[in-house]
Formats: C-alpha cells, sequence, structure tokens
C-alpha cells in the first residue's frame, strides 16, 4: 500500500507541480474567481427558488425524494460522461505512464496511483452539482443532523460508480479493440466520438419526449410512498440506495441503504481493481505508433515542391494541428460544437423560420449589430489562435535559429488560426443560407465583416499566446487545460465590441445597414491595426527570445 | 568565420553564466568546444544562433551581427540542436521541405541533396514516415539533413554524434572534415573527448562561463606541459581547477 501511495504523491506532485508557472497566473485565477461569485449567487438563487416549488408540490405526496433521486442520477450521469473522458486522458493518453512502467509495482498500484487526479476532478464535478441541491434540500424539508451525515457519505461514494464503470468499459476497449494500437487514431476517434455522442443525446431526447407515456407512468407510480423514486432509479440501485440514505423515514431503513450502498461502492471499487491488475498494462504495451515503408525516387520528385515560405510556415502549422489528435480536437472539432449545435436544434424545430423572421423583424442595422456580435463570440472561442504559440513546445527555439523573421512567424500563425475558422464560417454560412434563411443584403454584409472580425480575433489570440505561453509541456493537453488565455481572450473581444455595440445600438444618429456596416468595418480595422502594432511592439521588446 | 566579442549573459536572478567570452574561429577549421556539464556551452550556442538575446558583447558570423543582422547571419550557418525533437508530426521529407523552403533551395539542388544525404544515413526509405516514429539516432541525422541541405558556410552543431550509430557517426565525421577542407567553419560542443582529439583542429575548453583555453591541441600540450598526458587529463585538471 505505501508504494501505491507514494505512486499517487508523484503523480499528482506532477500534474500539480507549479514549476514554469507565473505568479501572474495565480492574479489571474483571483480574478476569475472575483467575477465567478456572482454567477455563484445567482446559481444558488435559481436552485432554491425551482427546489422549493418542487418540494411544495411532491411533499404533500409524499413523492419529495424523487428530488433527491434526480439530483443523484443526474449527477452520476454527468461523472459517468467525465469519467470517460478524463480516464481516456489520464490512463492512456498521458505520456507519463511510459516511465512508470518498468517499476517493480503492480499494475493495479498504477491504476489507482493514475486514479487519483481524475478523481479530484470528479469530485470538484460532483461538489459542483451536488452540494448546493444537498444543502438547500436540506434547508427546505428542514433535514435532521441524520440526513447530513448520510449526504456527506453520499458525496464521498458519489464518484466511484461512474467512475469504475467509466473505467472497466475503456480498460475492456482498449486492451481488445484495434483502435488502442494506433495512439493517435484512438485519440481523434475518441474526440469525434463525444461530439457525435452529444449530439446523439440531443436529436434522441428531441425524438423521444412522449409526453403522453410520461404521464401515464408517474400517474402509476405515484400511488406509492417514493413510487417515483424507485421508478426513476430502477435501473441504476447506486441512486436509489444514495436517495433512501439520505430520505429514509426510519433510522433502520435509512442505515440498511447505507450498508447496501457502502458494499455495492466497494464490490465495484474490487472488481475495478481486478480487472485493471488482469487488463491495464496490456492496453497501455498495445499502443505503438511505429511504421516501416520504403520510399523511391518518384515519390521523392512527386513530393518534393517549392513553396514560399509562408505558405510552407501555414502547411507546417495545419499539419501539426491535424495531425496531433488533442489540437485536432481543442481546435477543429471543439469549435464546431457551436454552430453544429445550432444547426441541429434550429434544423429539428419546426419553427426555425423564427430566426429569420426575428431578424427580419429587426431593423437593419440591428440585425446586423446581433449577427456581428454573436459571430464574435463563436469565431473568439476557436482554440487556434490562442494556443498557436504553445502548440510549439519545445520546438519553438527552432523559429529563432532558422532565417524566418518573428513577424512573418506570427502572421503565419494568424493567418493558419483564421484559415481554421472558416471552416466555423462556412458552417454559419450554410446556416443563414438554407436554415434561418436571412435576407441576401444582410448576408453579403456580414460575410466580410466577420471574415475580418475573425482575424482580428485570431490577431488577439495570437498575441495573447505570445505574451504568455506555455512551451514548456509535456502532453499536449498542458496546451488548454488550467489555462486562463482562452476565456481573456473572449472576454476582451466581447468586452470590447460588446461596448461599441451597445454604443452603437443606442446611437440615433446610427441609422441603417450601411451606416452601421461602415462603423463596424472601421472599428474591426482600427482593431487589427491596434493589436499588429502592439505584436510588432513586443517584437522590438525581443519577446520572441525571452518566452 | 565567427567572432564572439566580450560576451556576457546572466539569467534572471542569477549570477553570469557567460562572462567576457572572446572566441575569433577562423575559416578552414574544426573546433570543438569543451566544457563540463552546465559550463555554457549550450548557452553560447544559443546566443549565437539567435536563440538567445545577448546581454553584453557582440556575436557575428561571416561578417553579419546575429542581432544587428539576424536573418543575414541564420542564413549562412546551419545548427544541429542538442535534442532533436523537433516538429515530430510532419513526416521526414516534408521537414526537409519545409526547412528548404525556408532557405529557398531550388527544387533539383533540394531532391538531389535529400536524396544523396538521407542514402548516405540510411534514412532514405523512413522519409514518408513521421519523425515521431523515428529512434533518436534517426532524428538526428534528418535534423544534420536538414542543416545540409543549403550548404551552410558555418556548422553549428550541439553534441552531433549523440545517439547516431557507428557508421552515421563516421558519415558526419568525414562530412565535417570535408566541409572544413573547403575553407568553411565547423564548430561543435562534445562530451566525447576522443572524438575531439581526432577530429578537431583547435578546441576551446570553457569552464563556468569563462574560457579556459583556446588554441590546438599542440599549444595545450605546450601551455600546459603535458607531452605525455592525454587531453582528457589536461581537461580533467583544467576544469577541476577551476
Amino acid at each position: 500500500m505505501s508504494k501505491t501511495w507514494k505512486l499517487i504523491r508523484i503523480m499528482l506532485k506532477m500534474q500539480y507541480s507549479r514549476v514554469g508557472k507565473k505568479n501572474s497566473q495565480t492574479i489571474l485565477w483571483i480574478v476569475a474567481l472575483l467575477f465567478l461569485l456572482p454567477m455563484a449567487f445567482v446559481y444558488i438563487s435559481i436552485v432554491r427558488s425551482a427546489l422549493t416549488a418542487f418540494y411544495n408540490v411532491l411533499e404533500p405526496l409524499g413523492q419529495e425524494s424523487l428530488i433527491v433521486g434526480v439530483l443523484l442520477l443526474s449527477v452520476h450521469i454527468v461523472l459517468l460522461l467525465v469519467s470517460f473522458i478524463t480516464i481516456l486522458n489520464a490512463f492512456y493518453f498521458a505520456e507519463d505512464i511510459d516511465s512508470f512502467i518498468p517499476f517493480p509495482v503492480q499494475p493495479y498500484q498504477l491504476l489507482l496511483a493514475k486514479s487519483a487526479g481524475p478523481m479530484i476532478y470528479l469530485y470538484g464535478t460532483a461538489a459542483l452539482f451536488f452540494l448546493p441541491v444537498f444543502f438547500i434540500y436540506g434547508a427546505v424539508s428542514a433535514a435532521t443532523i441524520l440526513y447530513y451525515i448520510a449526504g456527506i457519505i453520499t458525496f464521498v461514494l458519489l464518484p466511484i460508480i461512474p467512475f469504475t464503470l467509466a473505467g472497466i468499459i475503456l480498460m475492456f476497449i482498449m486492451r481488445f479493440v484495434n483502435i488502442a494500437k494506433n495512439k493517435d487514431r484512438s485519440k481523434v476517434i475518441a474526440g469525434i466520438s463525444s461530439l457525435v455522442f452529444i449530439v446523439l443525446i440531443n436529436v434522441l431526447i428531441r425524438l423521444n419526449t412522449d409526453v403522453d407515456a410520461i404521464m401515464q407512468n408517474a400517474a402509476m407510480f405515484i400511488q406509492e410512498q417514493d413510487g417515483l423514486l424507485r421508478w426513476i432509479t430502477a435501473f441504476y440501485p447506486p441512486a436509489y440506495f444514495g436517495t433512501m440514505m439520505m430520505t429514509a423515514s426510519s433510522l433502520w431503513s435509512g442505515f440498511l441503504s447505507l450498508i447496501a450502498g457502502v458494499v455495492l461502492h466497494a464490490c465495484a471499487l474490487l472488481i475495478f481493481i481486478w480487472v485493471g491488475q488482469l487488463l491495464y498494462i496490456k492496453g497501455v504495451l498495445g499502443m505503438g505508433t511505429a511504421n516501416k515503408s520504403t520510399f523511391s525516387g518518384a515519390k521523392l520528385s512527386r513530393k518534393t515542391s517549392v513553396t514560399p515560405i509562408w505558405l510552407s510556415y501555414i502547411k507546417k502549422e495545419m499539419r501539426i494541428i491535424f495531425r496531433t489528435p488533442t489540437f485536432l480536437t481543442q481546435c477543429v472539432i471543439t469549435s464546431l460544437f457551436a454552430p453544429i449545435f445550432l444547426i441541429i436544434i434550429l434544423f429539428m424545430d419546426s419553427s426555425s423560420g423564427n430566426i429569420g423572421g426575428f431578424l427580419d423583424g429587426l431593423s437593419g442595422k440591428h440585425g446586423l449589430l446581433i449577427l456581428f456580435l454573436g459571430s464574435l463570440l463563436i469565431v473568439g472561442s476557436n482554440a487556434t489562435s490562442i494556443s498557436g504559440i504553445s502548440r510549439e513546445g519545445k520546438s519553438w527555439h527552432a523559429n529563432l535559429f532558422l532565417p524566418l523573421n518573428p513577424k512573418q512567424i506570427l502572421l503565419s500563425k494568424i493567418a493558419t488560426a483564421w484559415f481554421i475558422n472558416l471552416i466555423v464560417i462556412g458552417l454559419a454560412v450554410i446556416l443563414f443560407i438554407f436554415i434561418i434563411k436571412i435576407e441576401w443584403t444582410l448576408f453579403l454584409i456580414w460575410l466580410p465583416l466577420v471574415l475580418l472580425a475573425s482575424w482580428f480575433s485570431s490577431a488577439l489570440g495570437t498575441f495573447l499566446d505570445f505574451l504568455q505561453p506555455k512551451l514548456n509541456w509535456t502532453d499536449e493537453q498542458e496546451v488548454f487545460k488550467s489555462r486562463m488565455i482562452g476565456l481573456i481572450g473572449i472576454v476582451v473581444q466581447l468586452g470590447i465590441f460588446g461596448i461599441l455595440v451597445l454604443l452603437i445600438w443606442n446611437l440615433d444618429f446610427v441609422n441603417g445597414i450601411y451606416m452601421t456596416a461602415a462603423i463596424l468595418f472601421v472599428l474591426v480595422v482600427i482593431a487589427i491595426v491596434v493589436i499588429h502594432s502592439l505584436i510588432h511592439h513586443k517584437i522590438k521588446q525581443g519577446q520572441h527570445q525571452t518566452i | 568565420m565567427i567572432e564572439i566579442k566580450e560576451v556576457s549573459k546572466h539569467f534572471s536572478g542569477q549570477r553570469k553564466v557567460i562572462n567576457q567570452l572572446n572566441l575569433s574561429i577562423p575559416d578552414g577549421k574544426i573546433v570543438g568546444f569543451l566544457g563540463p556539464n552546465g559550463a555554457g556551452k549550450s548557452t553560447t550556442i544559443k546566443m549565437m544562433t539567435g536563440v538567445l538575446p545577448i546581454d553584453e558583447g557582440t556575436i557575428s558570423l561571416d561578417g553579419f551581427d546575429i542581432e544587428k543582422k539576424p536573418l543575414e547571419a541564420k542564413s549562412i550557418f546551419g545548427y544541429v540542436p542538442d535534442r532533436p525533437d523537433l516538429f515530430l508530426r510532419l513526416k521526414g521529407l516534408e521537414y526537409l521541405n519545409f526547412i528548404a523552403d525556408i532557405y529557398q533551395v531550388p527544387k533539383v539542388v533540394r531532391q538531389e541533396r535529400i536524396e544523396r544525404i538521407t542514402k548516405q544515413f540510411s534514412i532514405y526509405n523512413s522519409l514518408d514516415d513521421y519523425i515521431q516514429s523515428y529512434s533518436h539516432g534517426m532524428r538526428q541525422k534528418i535534423i544534420v539533413t536538414g542543416v545540409l541541405l543549403h550548404d551552410p558556410s558555418i556548422w553549428i552543431l550541439d553534441e552531433p554524434l549523440t545517439g547516431l550509430d557507428p557508421k552515421s557517426a563516421y558519415i558526419l565525421k568525414e562530412m565535417m572534415r570535408e566541409h572544413a577542407n573547403k575553407g568553411k567553419t565547423v564548430f561543435f560542443s562534445s562530451h566525447g573527448l576522443e572524438v575531439v582529439e581526432q577530429l578537431c583542429d583547435e578546441v576551446a575548453i570553457i569552464n563556468d562561463g569563462e574560457l579556459l583555453f583556446y588554441g590546438t591541441l599542440q599549444d595545450m600540450k605546450e601551455t600546459y606541459e603535458s607531452d605525455d598526458q592525454s587531453l582528457e587529463q589536461v581537461f580533467l585538471e583544467l576544469t577541476s581547477n577551476e
């Protein structure tokens, strides 16, 4: 056990080490937390009023336990989804596992040590969803001390089942399915699957909401005490035992549920360790990237071409993004979420024409301002620009000894982010033309405007990353994890243009779509010039050599 | 020709890692740059190649100041860094084409050089594979190939023989000799004293950021009156006395 403990400590130290982190990042976190505080108050007050309303309806029917049941069930689902992603990253994609394999430790010890990081993350997620409702429910139902004790035990047990379930499924998949043989391919498949999975869930929910059948079942189960709870948790015992533990009317039934819950979780943990001992290392060892091939003179001739430096640099950037699963997922796939979701929601919603109608209903000026701000949010959330320098990692110094002008390097990086944004803009074009069917004048003004705004957004993100890049990473995930830069980028963009849009919106002498468009064009061009001057200034100060 | 004049470097909050370094390396020579770990070899090389800014002094390569005329200076040297883990997601040929594009090497010339050098290094058949799948030695070879594509007049190599198999190490040493014989400059750091003894026309020994010796091996023997001593013994004596 001491070996396991030592492994846990060293792995956590590696993950949360402050080496290379600057104090300014801590300050950024504090500022972000200060901004989040009011949001937390809003969140808690919404939960409180909703919960009180539900409680007042369900309590007279003897069905109030349903609230805790639904809570536990939803937290388990969230934790299960989070577990899949964190386990895949921690168990299989993090490169550090290779350096632990030669040590004289059992696979289950490595597995438990590897679990520490994801478990901390899961407890954080569970706390976010579970604790506010738990305390508010306690207050609303005037719960006894037993409720709180049972709740704390439930919280401690919460992530175990989702984590072990996801872990066991993934260990089987990674051991026996062929994708594990190719680390890169499996990463891309995992990334795309997560998108498809979420989209599918959305579509299924929209297709299968048979309100009549649900009402019939509910009416049947509502007849008996805790009937609704048993109905919704029938397929998932941990949520049932957890709820009974917290809300049982008698001490005995609560105690029995506690015993049942603890036994269930202990069994899950033991099965997880047993499966891990059998499969984990075999799954990890199954991965490899080696390739053997031959080469010919004809191939050399065909594949050798002279390309201008800037284009060659952009091609290099694109290749690295599309071939590195983490970069592909974060820079391309994630940025498609928003437009794809919009398309699906609007496509499946019969009243989708309403948005076009809504925009038509607005004046040209206001319609354009809304579209502009919305587009800025979508292109601004793309992670390509804010990772432009950091993606290089330790290769960054190659940019310095090669005869490349630093300005050219940064311009190429901005251009790369701009080109990737074209994919998102392309989807938006489809959305506007075929689904929302916006007016042609509005569309023809919006398109060049968003292309220009996308350049601004790409330049701003590149500049922010240039100021404080993360080059010293061992795993590509670190480029995106625990960094505030994406949020800062969006806040700066929306902050500046949000205020300007608000101003234009309220200025009466700005009339009509053409005048608004002209002002927006001028503003975006000014913003681009400012960012490029800042980049130029930083290069003159030798920032590229000191990062 | 490499000219290092009064160069000093310190990192924030630390004492000087390079202190008033002066070194003038003429054309047509192979110069070995020696020193214990942490002596300042890599820092010097990084300043020579423009990776690190210079705090004091100047460095010029064939007359081009690396800080005032960086693009001109960088165009005339080829640099092999100590770690060959660059652009791992590119295929070998893609990397070479990228480097050749940056140095603007014409198609016919690059094609001929890629074929010749990669065949010499036995990595020709791996050109269509990702660099990530290469062994350490293969990565070193692809970087060296990239450096040779534009036929630079100055070669700067940081531990170039580490990880190379005997045949490739021999070929690289031959290339370095040929290059110097053509009146060009080769400057490389190494921990392999035998290689330096066997290959170099001159050696520069650095410790704690200060130059302890620069000259031919013969000069060294005369200076330290050590006819019966090897370079290894002189090196150990020099660096342990400091």
